[in-house]
């Protein structure tokens, strides 16, 4: 039982269909097990495997805390919920799915701002005139923190947003945002803007190995099989 | 972990006793801020580099709360609620926790909860007196608790606005350096930066607009920039204005043009930020390097002279205080003295007191005006600590 390999792919919308896809490619089908809504499933024609859905931030916590070995998640929130990723996880290869850029966004009209350089002079005449650090808006608190920190710039106060960021500065909550975006038509739509060295992740789909799971050799075997069936050696380190 | 263990808990209540003893005595109002407070206002006044280390929570209501992590600012609060005007002195005194997350693992010189004890005094006109008063009484408040032995170090910042006031560049230039002030690596890169060339190239902004404005005339400016926007069916929104924009515009267009800082200047600066003396010699060496004629600076030499003459008359022993001028870059609300006082038993990185002059956090934290204000703490359970150790 424990030696069966768990993993878990995204339980819902485009994700879960392009994973889907993307396994039927290397004709692999994914079958749900039990009751017709179940969060269990298998591989067809691949043994020792357990698939289990659950939503792609959940993923990322079920590989770094072990209980997944295998899982299908968005790099960004690979990036943005564990620390240290490269002790927890390792990113096996990039799917070319779920494609999208973490970017830092500033409204259109702010023409005095084109770098995050620009930022730093602006938020010293803000504070001057507004008596406070500029506000982001933003679900990536980490990745904004260390990209900011990173790029030495330092006056700014994350208020966390779950949803509807890109409003945040018409509504006056926020002046700038990091949000996820494809098309950047949303940004737009929002009188926003990406700065010119403002993308802080490419981010896309990635099959993502635990580092942190318990790798006996049956789980292995069946990770080997599964890898090989889609075409990706395992790296080195995990043998 | 983390905590003091419960045995130093009557020693710290009877050192607490002694502190605040010596506080009132001298007429510091004994007060007790919540430890909860509004996030809003820790996050707004220092920064989003404190926040990593504060404990911030939101209640049922959806407040964003926090456990406080000093209480210099809960202390300001509490000045605003009974004085709202602003138009009065008052001397406060504490004893309380202080939470701090420790990010590289909490141990017993940094814990993540730990008790402060000190004064403030707000709104008290001579600021060198007010100054002198409050390191000469956290002194007492140690050697009362116990403490012998201490080094001493003291710095200015009002001393670093005077120099960056007499060096010849753009008043945006030295807003940006003293921004960067307590960033030493920044420092000087941006030192470095102004010094060899244009401090930001116009190309990446809209060329024609730029070349248009008139930096005599920020009205005009502000005009120029709501009819670009509306041309480029740029609607404005958010809380910056056409005009703070024009201005953001004005600086980046006057910075391609001026002149790099002078490397005369640059290097005074340099060696202002990296002077490191005993107190005693601190005023002649810094005359002699900036030299005479600078009217700005000679004021903020003569203050630093009194502040040090009235040490001195209040019976400190100044010849092992050593004077750094780059001490107190790493907080941001101070704005001239500072003080802090170490132990060599516990080392630089663990002060047991600290503290200096922050007359601009008043008005951030809602004051209607500046408000001269100055204070320090003790950390009780490194007070505790050494004074312990001394005696073995």
């Amino acid at each position: 039982m424990s030696a069966r390999l768990t993993f878990a792919v995204p339980s819902k919308g485009r994700l879960m269909e392009q994973t889907a896809e993307y396994l039927a490619e290397a004709g692999l089908r994914l079958r749900k097990v039990g009751h017709d809504r179940g969060y269990r499933g298998e591989i067809e024609g691949v043994d020792g495997i357990d698939v289990a859905f659950v939503s792609a931030s959940e993923i990322v916590s079920e590989l770094n805390n072990g209980r997944a070995h295998l899982g299908v998640t968005g790099e960004d929130l690979v990036r943005e919920n564990i620390a240290n990723v490269a002790e927890r996880v390792s990113l096996l290869k990039p799917l070319g799915f779920g494609k999208a850029n973490v970017v830092v966004a500033v409204p259109r009209c702010w023409i005095d701002v084109s770098e995050v350089a620009d930022l730093e002079a602006a938020a010293v005449a803000f504070r001057r005139e507004h008596g406070r650090f500029f506000r982001v808006a933003t679900k990536y608190v980490n990745l904004t923190r260390r990209f900011f920190s990173h790029k030495r710039f330092a006056d700014y106060r994350i208020v966390e947003s779950l949803g509807a960021t890109e409003g945040t500065p018409a509504a006056g909550t926020a002046d700038l945002i990091v949000d996820i975006t494809t098309t950047g038509a949303t940004l737009a739509a929002n009188g926003l803007k990406v700065l010119e060295d403002g993308v802080i992740l490419r981010s896309q789909a990635n099959l993502v190995a635990s580092k942190v799971a318990s790798w006996p050799a049956e789980t292995k075997k069946a990770r080997d099989a599964l890898l090989a069936r889609l075409g990706i050696e395992a790296e080195p380190a995990q043998r | 972990m983390g905590t003091a263990p419960p045995a130093n808990f009557e020693a710290l209540e009877a050192q607490a006793r002694t502190l605040l003893a010596v506080f009132i005595a001298a007429g510091h109002e004994a007060v007790a801020p919540p430890i909860i407070q509004p996030a809003g206002v820790f996050l707004d006044v220092l920064g989003e580099s404190l926040r990593g280390r504060t404990y911030v929570f939101t209640d049922l209501n959806g407040e964003e709360l926090c456990l406080r992590p000093d209480l210099t600012v809960p202390t300001c609060r509490l000045y605003l609620e009974r004085h709202a005007a602003a138009d009065r002195d008052a001397y406060y005194s504490y004893n309380g926790p202080a939470f701090r997350f420790q990010p590289s693992g909490a141990d017993a010189a940094h814990p993540r909860e730990f008790r402060q004890a000190g004064i403030e005094a707000f709104g008290v006109a001579d600021r060198e007196d007010a100054d002198a008063r409050t390191l000469t009484l956290v002194l007492t408040a140690l050697a009362q608790a116990g403490l012998r032995g201490w080094d001493l170090k003291i710095g200015d910042l009002a001393l670093f606005d005077a120099v960056l006031a007499a060096a010849d560049m753009p008043e945006r230039w030295r807003r940006r350096l003293r921004h960067e002030f307590w960033r030493p690596d920044a420092f000087r890169a941006e030192l470095k930066r102004l010094t060899s060339g244009p401090a930001r190239s116009a190309a990446a902004f809209p060329r024609a607009l730029v070349d248009a404005l008139d930096p005599g005339d920020p009205a005009g400016a502000e005009s120029l920039v709501a009819a670009h926007l509306e041309e480029g069916g740029m609607e404005l929104i958010g809380v910056r204005s056409a005009a703070e924009i024009a201005e953001g515009l004005l600086a980046i267009a006057a910075d391609a043009k001026a002149p790099p800082l002078s490397t005369a200047a640059a290097e005074l600066i340099d060696s202002y930020v990296r002077t490191r003396v005993p107190a005693p010699q601190a005023t002649a060496h810094l005359r002699k390097l900036v030299g005479k004629g600078r009217s700005g600076i000679a004021g903020a030499l003569d203050a630093f002279e009194r502040r040090y003459m009235l040490l001195e008359e209040s019976g400190l022993d100044m010849s092992g205080v050593e004077f750094s001028a780059e001490f107190g870059r790493n907080v941001g609300y101070y704005s001239g003295f500072v003080f802090e006082v170490i132990m060599a038993s516990l080392g630089p990185a663990s002060a047991v007191a600290g503290g200096g002059r922050y007359d601009g956090l008043l008005k951030a934290v809602g004051a209607p005006h500046d408000v001269a204000a100055v204070g320090g703490a003790i950390h009780t359970e490194r007070l505790l600590a050494a004074v312990r150790g001394g005696k073995r």
